[in-house]
């Protein structure tokens, strides 16, 4: 059976040394460029003639962005709406890749499976938090980390937690998006080994591999919903974590 | 994993870094606040256009009120004028029944003074009829002439008795 993990190989396109530095384009940097060229079709054709009647594309792109400026509106307020271009940004790079991952036969790789690519997105959002938050709260930002009402004896205590919490959110941010990608390739490829391996049965062939590859088929449309929803999640907590620096809490 | 290899963090990391920032600045940025923007304008445009119905319905409503005020004030004015018709018409009636009572009365006072003159002459040319008849019977039954004043005298006093 073929190993689960091959599908997360980098593969270096074109080899690339800055500085001693290994700045090569690799198949995860290709796989980036397309689900950016993706995006770009979508916006620059939906945005081509705006119109306050829209046409099929225009209403697709306005129906993101909508949801982006709601989500923020909600969670951040009418402040946050100054930063739904990054956040639809964001949003719409990892639900491409994470889309763009799930294409079959054609060694589509997930850009999003790697805790290097999800780890660079959660650090822009820690950068903007911190940079928002300081920007517009000056030194005042630190009482972030002391929640109202906390008795103060225990405030230290809770200062700290709270500022752990704080320094770990981008690596959960990242951990999260890069573990739900994994986990649900590595599974596809165990289910598609299966189909292999128990279709090439000398006495039966084809029967049993039936089996594996139709939940292989649900785990696909479960795939392609997990990739959604991880967008989703990852773009909301950006937001939450944007009214932190807005509001302070 | 490879995903744990830090040889491929970095040229990861590095790509990343160039491709959102063509992402944002080359393609977010200039197509999604026209997007916005146009929202914008739509929701003002819709907000205007309600903002112009309600005025409508506002001014609407005020015309209504106002021809329902002066249907009002048209069917009260016409009401007194027909009550002050009718009034009017009654008085000159009256007026005219109470002349015409005079003018009948008169007549009929006129009528009765006639009657009786009539009547006093009717009586009067009866007595004389009556006394020549009374005269010419005596004659003949016996054959004496009375004079004319001793038979009304008689006849009178018969009259009375």
């Amino acid at each position: 059976m073929a190993n689960p993990m091959e599908q997360f190989q980098i593969e270096k396109i074109v080899p690339l040394d800055v500085a001693g530095y290994d700045f090569s384009f690799t198949n995860s940097s290709l796989w980036m460029l397309i689900a950016v060229g993706a995006v770009a079709l979508f916006l620059f054709i939906g945005t081509a003639k705006p119109q306050l009647v829209p046409g099929r594309a225009q209403a697709a792109v306005e129906y993101l962005y909508e949801f982006i400026r709601d989500m923020l509106r909600e969670n951040v307020g009418k402040e946050g709406l100054r930063y739904a271009p990054l956040i639809f940004a964001l949003f719409i790079f990892v639900l491409a890749c994470n889309l763009l991952g799930m294409i079959p036969f054609i060694g589509a790789f997930t850009p999003t499976s790697h805790i290097a690519v999800t780890f660079g997105l959660a650090a822009i959002v820690f950068v903007l938090v911190v940079i928002v938050g300081f920007a517009r709260h000056g030194l005042h930002f630190f009482t972030l980390f002391l929640p109202e009402g906390t008795p103060i004896f225990v405030l230290p205590l809770v200062a700290a937690i709270e500022f752990l919490s704080f320094l770990s959110r981008p690596f959960t941010l990242a951990i999260r998006l890069f573990a739900n990608m994994t986990a649900g390739h590595v599974l596809l490829k165990v289910f598609g080994g299966f189909v292999v391996a128990l279709g090439s049965f000398e006495a039966l062939p084809y029967v049993f591999g039936i089996i594996p590859l139709g939940v292989n088929v649900a785990l696909t449309a479960l795939e392609l919903l997990i990739a959604v929803v991880q967008a989703y999640v990852f773009a909301l907590l950006a937001s939450i974590y944007l009214n932190d620096a807005v509001n302070l809490h | 994993m490879p995903q744990f290899d830090p040889a491929n963090f970095i040229p990861q990391l590095v790509w990343l870094a160039a491709i959102f920032a063509v992402l944002y600045f080359f393609v977010v940025r200039p197509t999604l606040p026209k997007v916005g923007r146009v929202i914008d304008a739509r929701e003002g445009k819709v907000a205007g256009d309600l903002d112009a119905a309600e005025s409508a319905k506002g001014e609407a409503d005020a015309i209504r009120t106002r021809y329902d005020e002066g249907m009002d004030a048209a069917r009260k004015a016409a009401q007194a004028e027909v009550a002050a018709a009718r009034e009017a018409a009654a008085r000159a009636s009256e007026v005219r029944l109470k002349s015409l009572a005079g003018v009948l009365d008169g007549k009929a006072t006129e009528a009765a003074e006639r009657l009786a003159g009539a009547c006093a002459s009717a009586k009067a040319s009866l007595t004389a009829t009556a006394a020549e008849l009374t005269g010419e019977a005596v004659q003949r039954l016996a054959g004496i002439d009375v004079p004319r004043a001793e038979i009304e005298a008689a006849l009178a006093a018969q009259d009375r008795g």
